[in-house]
């Protein structure tokens, strides 16, 4: 009886430890938004645009991929086809919506990649590896994992309200930040509720110490893009002192 | 029950998860106005205003201390892998540990205490526009690198003289009193009644 069977899940693709993932949504996340151009950024920039890519490949989140690599590749013509050619609000708009995709597009799409190939058991035991204390380990856990319901309730609540002819086209934005919070908080406060009781049930709350089914730990395939965080980590620190601490 | 009540139970835990959630959605949601430079100021009284209601929720679910807190770290650290600059989450952390201590001293029921707690909170916002008022010329070269172009720069800086910075911290928490007004209402219009605050 292998490892693989007790988890129950049908992931197939690359398996990465979830510290690993976690380092590089980080490196992605901070130098993809606060890091600077030029010197060697010139080359990390596009190495860590196309490390989301890469990833979902390897995991075999298809769809997922080619929408990224389509929106990235838009966002990026755009950038340098529209913006040299218009000027003034319009001007402004489109930086808007292409500095948007190009800055927060590979972030997200890693946030995704981690969200999407880590189970609650795996981040929990890496977590735990970290010596991170439960009191944040529990939040973020939830969290992670609350996101694609909040999207799901929300549409869900959309659908109600176009049912019942409720329409938001007149103007009132007090009268749809009700329409819209309230019923999902009812929502997510017995979802709480629900995920608690399983939590309990599962031993969260016992002084006792967890024990865990995961075998985290890195692997071969872990070392590649470990280095590579590292390494983009380090042209990044550079950057920062040769530009006397950035912007930031 | 569990010997200490102040404790965070994991059921509080998972609570503040949630609210965290919701709160960052939220709070993202409407960040993204500031992309248009002109609508940067607004950030301060947009994000403050629409978080109230979850806070709210939260500080009636969760009446112990740290739910504050946490969030505050999360969400913190989230924008900081996001690019807000490395003044948001110092910032964000020493405004929820002081408003951590105002709901403290309301002992967890005082509503007024909650609503001044998460004006104080939202002091946090201001963590933003850190970057433009203390290292202008830095942050303005930074954006032009960044291929915004000097237009977009200028307009930038322009919207956002120095002396507007007291008056954006005034907003955040004016704001945040606002906000939270906003969730005792609705809290009180929906929730209460329901049952379920």
């Amino acid at each position: 009886m292998t490892a693989e069977l007790l988890r129950g899940d049908a992931y197939q693709g690359l398996r990465l430890d979830p510290r690993t993932k976690m380092a590089m949504v980080f490196v992605v996340g901070i130098i993809l938004t606060a890091g600077g151009y030029g010197g060697l950024m010139t080359y990390v920039r596009p190495a860590l645009a196309f490390m989301p890519l890469l990833l979902l490949l390897l995991s075999k989140r298809w769809s997922a991929a080619a929408f990224y690599a389509a929106a990235f590749s838009a966002a990026y013509l755009g950038e340098i086809f529209l913006l040299s050619s218009t000027f003034g609000i319009l001007n402004f708009i489109l930086l808007a919506s292409v500095g948007l995709f190009a800055r927060f597009m590979p972030g997200l799409m890693m946030g995704y990649f981690l969200v999407s190939t880590t189970t609650v058991s795996d981040f929990m035991s890496a977590m735990r590896k970290m010596h991170v204390t439960e009191k944040l380990a529990i939040p973020l856990s939830v969290m992670f994992r609350f996101f694609p319901t909040v999207r799901e309730e929300y549409g869900a609540i959309g659908d109600a309200m176009r049912m019942r002819g409720v329409s938001l086209c007149g103007g009132k934005p007090l009268k749809m930040l009700e329409y819209r919070f309230v019923p999902m908080m009812m929502c997510s406060l017995k979802i709480g509720e629900e995920l608690s009781t399983a939590a309990l049930t599962r031993g969260l709350g016992s002084p006792a110490k967890r024990t865990n089914i995961c075998r985290i730990g890195f692997h071969a395939q872990d070392i590649p893009f470990l280095m590579l965080s590292a390494f983009c980590l380090a042209a990044y620190v550079r950057w920062l002192i040769a530009n006397g601490g950035g912007a930031w | 029950m569990q010997k200490s009540d102040n404790r965070l139970t994991p059921k509080d835990l998972i609570n503040i998860g949630i609210f965290t959630a919701i709160y960052f959605v939220v709070a993202f949601a409407v960040a993204m106005i500031g992309y248009i430079p002109i609508f940067i100021p607004l950030q301060s009284m947009a994000v403050p205003l629409a978080g109230g209601i979850p806070m709210m929720l939260m500080l009636t679910k969760v009446r112990k201390f740290g739910a504050m807190l946490i969030l505050a770290v999360v969400v913190g650290a989230v924008y900081t892998v996001m690019g807000s600059g490395i003044w948001l989450l110092p910032i964000g952390i020493v405004s929820a540990l002081a408003a951590e201590f105002i709901v403290k001293s309301g002992k967890y029921q005082s509503a007024k205490k909650a609503v001044l707690a998460y004006g104080v909170f939202c002091l946090a916002v201001f963590g933003n526009y850190m970057p433009i008022f203390f290292s202008r010329d830095a942050y303005r070269s930074f954006v032009i690198e960044s291929g915004y172009g000097e237009e977009y720069a200028d307009a930038l800086i322009r919207y956002l003289p120095n002396w507007i910075a007291p008056v954006l911290v005034a907003a955040c928490f004016a704001f945040g009193i606002l906000g939270g007004l906003l969730g005792r209402a609705v809290l009180k219009k929906h929730f209460d009644r329901a049952g379920m605050a």
